[in-house]
């Protein structure tokens, strides 16, 4: 299985995809979970990440994906709940009431994060680091600087995940126990940040210096030996996100539940 | 070739010298073994040869080193990395890439080499390496050995007039490291290339190399052809530095005068001489 965001080869549309386009895509879904707060869309949206997910054989990396941010938007939920006072009265609050329509704002909540959090992931999986930094220097005139660093970073983050590992397992060879409980297991654990920090600032470094003397500082828009070029599936997937933000943009004129900006100030 | 004369250096962070008055030159084509004990200085030797002193770590530098025409504190980093490609220690960090592909491109995306002249370049220098069949393989999937080899093979590519190697085979087993080093020897024989490398495998070092230098406390102690260098094994075992057990005896046959020839560096030759002796 895949570690945390590392390459998941494959011959799917979505592998085969530009990377651009897959980004836009993938952004072009994002916003369109934030244009409404029609749950069927949302939950519309949902199954079409989902379909995504399973064309590219990751149904279980999308459901373990959905199931973190779903727990991570539990607060974001909470806070919709208690500060949102619509629908039938269920229980008053000092300052209002949870009412059904206060349920609805925080399913929706969990169900927006969760269906413009896939698609993003997904893209992360299914490209190479490679092809994205040199597809969007080469197609977006992004300098490659900002390019490796964020590939540098993403690409660092299993690295320092594995040294973190084998750090807790000698620790754990030395009789520590890190099967307890949460708290005590961050309190175990913030020690160790410190061999993990030194570690990071060495491996980049040396990273750094590695890159350099490979001609780094060489390293043009054209350098790159693969091209990128757009496609017509390409061009038929962008449409058909885009499409989905005039869905999103129409069902909110059709059937108002919410402003765009509510909807963003509620989700946040 | 390289031309290092009365260098010294003092990282920054430091109070001692990591090197003193060093004065070493080595040849074009020459295939050159660096050792000495651990902290003694040898990768601080290597940093020195590709210009990463003083242009990455700063400190007190004193004394010159000319790689090629440069002399690397008036050339930029890049310049130098044109001459040298260097494999450092820590192969994790080295890789740029999630493919082996995309990390063997690399280089020869940056340094502009001809587009049409980029797929041989990446099929010989994997061949080169052995580690064809690797050529699509994830760089997470790979083991220490074989990113060693990926490295390697990327440098390669890059068809450098020197190549400087940090403990190449640090993750090797002892017949891998000997392949790799067979390889290495082979490649640069048919290309001219200088290679110099700091292994901890003495008797690796004294199978490949022409020319060996032993570091102690930052200083050269011994520079010479392996058979010259390894005749000092009792000075060498002194400083930390073990001899193949094969030239141990024959010096221990020196010693008590009962043979007069040069040191030996390998079993053949320490087997021939142990023949003519006992006869």
């Amino acid at each position: 299985m895949a570690k945390f965001l590392e390459y998941v080869p494959g011959d799917s549309l979505m592998h085969r995809m530009n990377p651009v386009a897959k980004v836009l895509c993938a952004l072009l879904i994002s916003i369109a979970c934030f244009c409404t707060s029609n749950l069927v869309f949302l939950c519309a949206v949902l199954a079409i990440d989902f379909a995504l997910a399973a064309s590219c054989h990751m149904t279980k990396q999308a459901l373990g994906l959905a199931k973190a941010v779903a727990i991570f938007s539990i607060i974001l939920a909470l806070i919709a709940l208690l500060t949102t006072s619509t629908g039938t009265q269920l229980v008053a609050l000092p300052w209002g009431y949870i009412g059904t329509g206060s349920i609805l704002a925080a399913i929706t909540v969990v169900i927006r994060l969760v269906a413009c959090a896939v698609p993003l992931f997904l893209v992360m999986y299914v490209t190479q680091l490679n092809d994205l930094a040199n597809s969007f220097c080469k197609i977006l005139h992004v300098p490659y600087k900002y390019a490796f660093t964020f590939t540098s970073a993403v690409h660092f983050i299993p690295v320092f995940m594995n040294d973190m590992s084998q750090i807790m397992q000698a620790q754990t060879a030395r009789g520590v126990e890190f099967d307890c409980g949460f708290v005590k297991k961050i309190r175990l654990m913030a020690p160790l940040c410190v061999p993990l920090l030194i570690s990071s600032v060495r491996k980049t470094n040396s990273a750094a210096i590695a890159a350099e003397v490979r001609g780094f500082n060489l390293r043009t828009r054209d350098s790159g030996f693969k091209e990128y070029p757009f496609t017509l599936v390409d061009v038929v997937c962008i449409l058909a996100c885009a499409l989905l933000i005039v869905v999103a943009v129409a069902l909110n004129v059709v059937l108002p539940g919410g402003t765009i900006f509510m909807n963003l100030l509620a989700s946040f | 070739m390289i031309y290092l004369k009365d260098f010294s250096f003092k990282y920054a962070e430091h109070d001692n010298f990591a090197l003193r008055d060093i004065s070493l030159i080595i040849p074009d084509g020459c295939f050159v073994g660096i050792t000495g004990a651990a902290g003694s200085g040898k990768s601080t030797l290597t940093y020195a040869m590709n210009g990463i002193i003083p242009h990455c770590y700063p400190g007190d530098f004193y004394g010159s080193v000319v790689v090629g025409s440069l002399d690397t504190v008036e050339a930029s980093l890049t310049d130098i990395s044109r001459l040298v490609g260097s494999v450092c220690q820590d192969i994790d960090s080295q890789m740029v890439s999630s493919v082996v592909e995309d990390e063997i491109l690399y280089g020869l995306e940056n340094f502009g080499v001809a587009k049409d002249e980029i797929p041989s370049r990446v099929s010989e220098a994997l061949e080169a390496m052995g580690i064809s069949d690797l050529r699509s393989r994830s760089i997470d999937s790979l083991s220490g050995g074989q990113k060693q080899k990926v490295a390697l093979a990327a440098i390669i590519a890059l068809k450098p007039r020197i190549l400087l190697l940090d403990e190449p085979t640090a993750e090797l087993d002892p017949a891998s490291s000997f392949n790799v080093f067979s390889l290495l020897k082979n490649y640069a024989t048919e290309h001219g290339m200088t290679v110099v490398v700091v292994e901890q495998k003495i008797a690796l070092l004294a199978d490949f190399a022409d020319k060996l230098v032993i570091v102690d406390d930052g200083r050269i102690r011994f520079d010479g052809t392996p058979q010259e260098v390894l005749s000092h094994s009792d000075e060498l075992l002194d400083i930390g530095v073990n001899v193949p057990r094969s030239t141990s005896l024959i010096n221990r046959l020196r010693k008590r005068g009962l043979y007069r020839g040069a040191a030996v560096c390998d079993v053949a030759d320490a087997v021939r001489v142990c023949k003519e002796v006992l006869a």
